[in-house]
């Protein structure tokens, strides 16, 4: 119990004292058992008070410290600080809220305010009394990153990370790296190509002898927390052997007789069991795809580096934080979304890019030439009535680019681009400019007043009501429609819900706060980078991973971590295991162990948020959450509704 | 339901458009101009239907006539798409699709197809010259017939078609169904226009230029008058004989002025100059001109001894006639006053 607690009551100005009568609130909580000290001032969070806060409490040796004022969100770290400069362990400060939750809430009652206000600070003097010097909780970190996904926002953290000093784990689930950028070809704005991007970014990887890629492989469990996770990832050979013959790969390839759609076009074309995406990709080795492989061994007579024998490993690895680049997946449209599926020359617009890819000096699709290119907006993105209500904010800018590529690659295209406004922010802007200067046709809509694609005869025909012509009815004979598709999360939920970690609305990764926290999320240790956290261009993409990398490497580089003390912790006396703890905790902190013949639960403090949810579903009252124990909670009760 | 045609740019930079893919639909254009109103986007649906390649919608627009350059919204245009030079070249086309013949549009289009037209004409006057063994009387006795000829051929063959055919585009295909005392009412109207030119005094904002190009006109069917009907050439009356003089004076002294801000760019107006709008101020400027020198040698009495001088003035006459009345820019003087006389149907139909 403390015995000599400092109150201090500040009247910010006018913004309390206006509406509430400072003065009483300090005279009615004077002679409060244990206060020694109680004053009222004009600004609590001034240098001034601040200077005879610390006074006070060396002077008069004050052993807990109340300042009722605005809310904790705004000066509670900075009280925390006056008290610790002062040398009086943090945790025996308390923050009373009379701004918000009193004075401006209460302005058209000042004696009620007043009343009010005199209970909170009392609460706040109940739990000081009881309130304990706490230190904060210190775990070993391993200096090393699991970095998955080898993409380029992937690949660009793995960099980052090595070059700091730490051990890195670049873990790939496909075979090959360099994810979306490189099926792109073309980029805007820089005039690179995704290969050449990606073969910059593999050359860096590889150089940092730090840097462990890994391809074919996934992360299949996780325990442990942050400095310390523990997983395990799961190898898929390739069933190659290392450093082979060239020439007798493309034989191999050559030979295959199954041949299945390449999705790596997006599934205008075919490949084979034995593949790779394009010849110059990395890592330089094809991989045999045993899904679809027959094992007819054809393969095995031209080439002699194929090793059937090659088995699925599990590797333990252990790393001090996760960094995700898992990326994003286009968006499919439904069958019948803009005739999408029904006729033959609707294409999203991944499809078309590798379209460009493939023809060289006349674009041609389905052996007809292609003159006329409608390209319709927003497909999958800005939904009315689906899901994705977002901007995909990418797909304004990478179509008109391509429009300008396909019109300057091939003789009498013309472009028309049925949009629900041009979203080519920051410098991609110029890209409008040229397209429309070019001749290009801007057509729009609203989401109401979709464009209609219909088959007339052997022609394909794209309507619209356009606003920019009066809302008159125009039509456009295409020959190709591309469906500008936008960003969606991953369907593949496997890392998301190993780690927990949480979804926005929109199905992405969430971050902690998307201005001031943008790369960390809720599990601490977990970082999230790159597309998988919403749509996102490649410039973005690198911003965020070098964000993550950097918060990664935070948290592994010293070895150790201070967490908060303010967590959960078990009576080993009347815990009996239940489990009703471990369901009802959100961040899988509890564990069952056996102690001294008996089962019983653990928390680990690495893990717990002290958010207590656990404690009202415990039938033996257990539990207990450090910082905010029944005793100090009880008596703040007391103190607040003292007539009852 | 109208279907876009990309391709129609590239024809009309053929008539003299600068670049109408430039428009970003910001509608800067018709803020500015004094002819837009709630129910019109002047100039900006002419751009948007030209960009669009809507021609069947623009031949039935009376709009580009109704527009006198006054280049504000080319002024104001942040993209420097040129709105103003694109109506131009809008009427251009418009006179190029009246026309029954299909010249206009082959001498607007081809620089090449104008000059050897002058140059035709120029040798049959010679040739005609010759003919006669350059005796002055019989060449100016036939040289009269043909001013009285030429006139009523061009109206009768080439105009009258024309503005029939431009009422059946702008009048009757678009369902306009205005009664004959509407017609009738409206006619005043017309001759207003042809004679005044009056609508460009609301766009203007030098009122100089619409003086001179009043007094012009007055100038310009003065002396036609002069010289067809009150035949200036042969007259010994003092007062024609004044008049003409008068006459042919004002009307080279404004073209000389006109020409002078064609070379000095100095207003929108005239910033653009197409081969069409040279040939129509030279050529005026030199009718002017060789009829003051041909009455003056008469009166000083050496036209005898220089024949070429009526030569070249018949010359100019008849490439005005043959080629720039019927063909050229002057046709717009006619367009646009009938253009206004239409839009009044318009008007009075869609107020019932």
């Amino acid at each position: 119990m403390k015995q000599k607690i400092g109150v201090y009551i500040c009247h910010c100005g006018g913004n309390i004292s206006d509406y509430v009568d400072v003065e009483k609130v300090r005279q009615s909580i004077e002679h409060d058992e244990g206060v020694s000290l109680a004053k009222t001032t004009m600004f609590a969070c001034a240098d001034s008070n601040q200077k005879e806060m610390v006074e006070d409490i060396e002077n008069r040796k004050l052993d807990g410290v109340v300042v009722a004022s605005c809310s904790p969100k705004l000066h509670l770290l900075t009280f925390r600080a006056v008290v610790e400069r002062a040398g009086l362990n943090k945790y025996n400060y308390v923050h009373a809220n009379i701004r918000e939750q009193v004075s401006w809430a209460h302005s058209d009652n000042k004696e009620g305010a007043t009343e009010k206000a005199i209970q909170i600070v009392k609460a706040a003097i109940a739990k000081v009394r009881y309130a304990e010097a706490l230190e904060p909780i210190k775990v070993k970190s391993t200096k090393a990153v699991a970095v998955i996904g080898a993409g380029v926002a992937g690949m660009r953290a793995a960099i980052e990370l090595a070059e700091a000093g730490s051990e890195v784990f670049l873990i790939e689930r496909e075979f090959f790296v360099g994810g979306r950028v490189s099926q792109w070809d073309d980029l805007c704005i820089t005039e690179e190509t995704g290969k050449e991007l990606i073969t910059r970014l593999y050359d860096e990887v590889m150089k940092h002898k730090h840097v462990t890629l890994f391809t074919g492989a996934e992360v299949i469990e996780n325990s442990g927390s942050v400095g310390n996770f523990n997983l395990k990832v799961q190898i898929t050979p390739r069933h190659f052997k290392l450093h082979c013959n060239s020439g007798e790969l493309q034989k191999a390839i050559d030979v295959c007789p199954v041949e299945v759609p390449d999705e790596f076009n997006f599934n205008i074309t075919k490949r084979k069991a034995i593949f790779h995406n394009y010849p110059s990709e990395y890592p330089q080795l094809p991989a045999i795809d045993l899904k679809n492989c027959t094992r007819c061994g054809e393969c095995e007579k031209v080439c002699s580096n194929i090793d059937f024998s090659q088995k699925t490993e599990n590797l333990n690895i252990k790393v001090g934080s996760i960094l995700l680049a898992t990326g994003f997946d286009p968006y499919e449209p439904k069958k019948g979304e803009f005739a999408y599926g029904e006729i033959d020359n609707v294409v999203t617009f991944p499809q078309f890019k590798r379209i460009v890819h493939y023809c060289d000096d006349k674009l041609t699709y389905n052996g007809k030439e292609i003159k006329h290119i409608a390209y319709i907006y927003c497909v999958g993105s800005r939904q009315v009535d689906g899901e994705n209500k977002y901007c995909s904010r990418y797909c304004c800018t990478a179509n008109i680019h391509t429009a300008i590529t396909v019109k300057k690659k091939y003789k009498n295209i013309h472009n028309y681009h049925f949009n629900r406004g041009i979203r080519t922010y920051g410098k991609a802007e110029i890209w409008y400019d040229e397209s429309s200067r070019l001749g290009d046709i801007y057509l729009q809509s609203f989401e109401h007043d979709p464009p209609i694609i219909e088959k007339q005869g052997d022609r394909t025909i794209v309507k619209i009501k356009d606003v920019l012509t009066t809302d008159k009815e125009l039509e456009v004979v295409a020959d190709l429609v591309v469906l500008v598709t936008g960003m969606e999360p991953r369907k593949d939920n496997s890392i998301s819900n190993l780690l927990k970690v949480p979804k926005g609305r929109d199905k992405f990764f969430n971050e902690i706060h998307m201005k001031l926290r943008p790369v960390e999320t809720v599990i601490d240790g977990v970082t999230i980078s790159g597309a998988s956290q919403g749509p996102k261009n490649i410039m973005e993409s690198m911003n965020s991973a070098l964000a993550a990398a950097t918060k990664s490497f935070e948290l592994v580089d010293s070895g150790e971590l201070e967490l908060e003390p303010t967590v959960a912790k078990v009576n080993e006396k009347t815990c009996e295991w239940c489990g009703k703890c471990e369901e009802a905790c959100p961040y899988s902190a509890f564990e069952k162990i056996e102690k001294d013949g008996k089962f019983m639960a653990k928390v680990n403090s690495a893990v717990c948020k002290g958010c207590g949810m656990c404690l009202p579903v415990c039938p033996v009252n257990a539990l207990e959450l450090i910082g905010l124990t029944d005793q100090e909670v009880e008596s703040m009760i007391d103190a607040l509704i003292p007539t009852i | 339901m109208a279907r876009i045609n990309p391709e129609f740019t590239d024809e009309l930079i053929k008539y003299g458009a600068f670049d109408p893919n430039a428009c970003y639909n910001c509608g800067n254009c018709t803020a500015v101009c004094t002819l837009s109103d709630e129910n019109n986007s002047f100039p900006r649906k002419m751009v948007r239907y030209s960009v669009l390649g809507l021609d069947d919608e623009i031949k039935a627009s009376l709009d580009p006539w109704l527009c006198y350059y006054c280049g504000e919204c080319s002024i104001t245009c942040p993209r420097e798409a040129d709105p103003g030079e694109l109506m131009m070249s809008l009427r251009r086309w418009l006179i190029s699709k009246y026309d029954w013949t299909g010249l206009s549009g082959l001498l607007y289009k081809s620089l090449a197809a104008s000059i050897s037209a002058f140059v035709l004409l120029a040798a049959v006057v010679i040739w005609f010259g010759a003919y006669w063994h350059f005796n002055l009387e019989t060449v100016m006795h036939y040289g009269h017939y043909f001013e009285i000829a030429a006139i009523s051929l061009v109206f009768l063959a080439i105009l009258l078609p024309n503005i029939i055919y431009m009422w059946w585009l702008t009048v009757y295909k678009p369902g306009i169904k205005a009664p004959i005392s509407v017609y009738i009412k409206a006619i005043g109207e017309l001759v207003v226009h042809l004679f005044t030119q009056k609508r460009t005094l609301s766009c203007d904002d030098n009122q100089l230029r619409w003086f001179e190009h009043f007094i012009m006109v007055l100038g310009y069917l003065g002396l036609l008058f002069t010289t067809v009907f009150l035949d200036w050439f042969s007259t010994q009356s003092m007062f024609i004989i004044v008049l003409g003089y008068v006459e042919s004076a004002i009307i080279f002294i404004v073209t000389f002025d006109f020409i002078r801000r064609r070379i000095q760019k100095d207003k929108e107006i005239s910033k653009h100059s197409q081969p069409s709008d040279w040939f129509f101020v030279i050529w005026l400027f030199m009718m002017g001109l060789t009829a003051f020198l041909v009455r003056l040698f008469m009166d000083v009495n050496i036209l005898e001894n220089n024949i070429w001088m009526y030569l070249v003035n018949l010359i100019i006459l008849v490439q005005w006639a043959l080629i720039i009345v019927p063909f050229g820019k002057w046709t717009h003087f006619l367009y646009r006053s009938f253009a206004m006389y239409f839009a009044n149907l318009h008007r009075a139909t869609l107020a019932k």
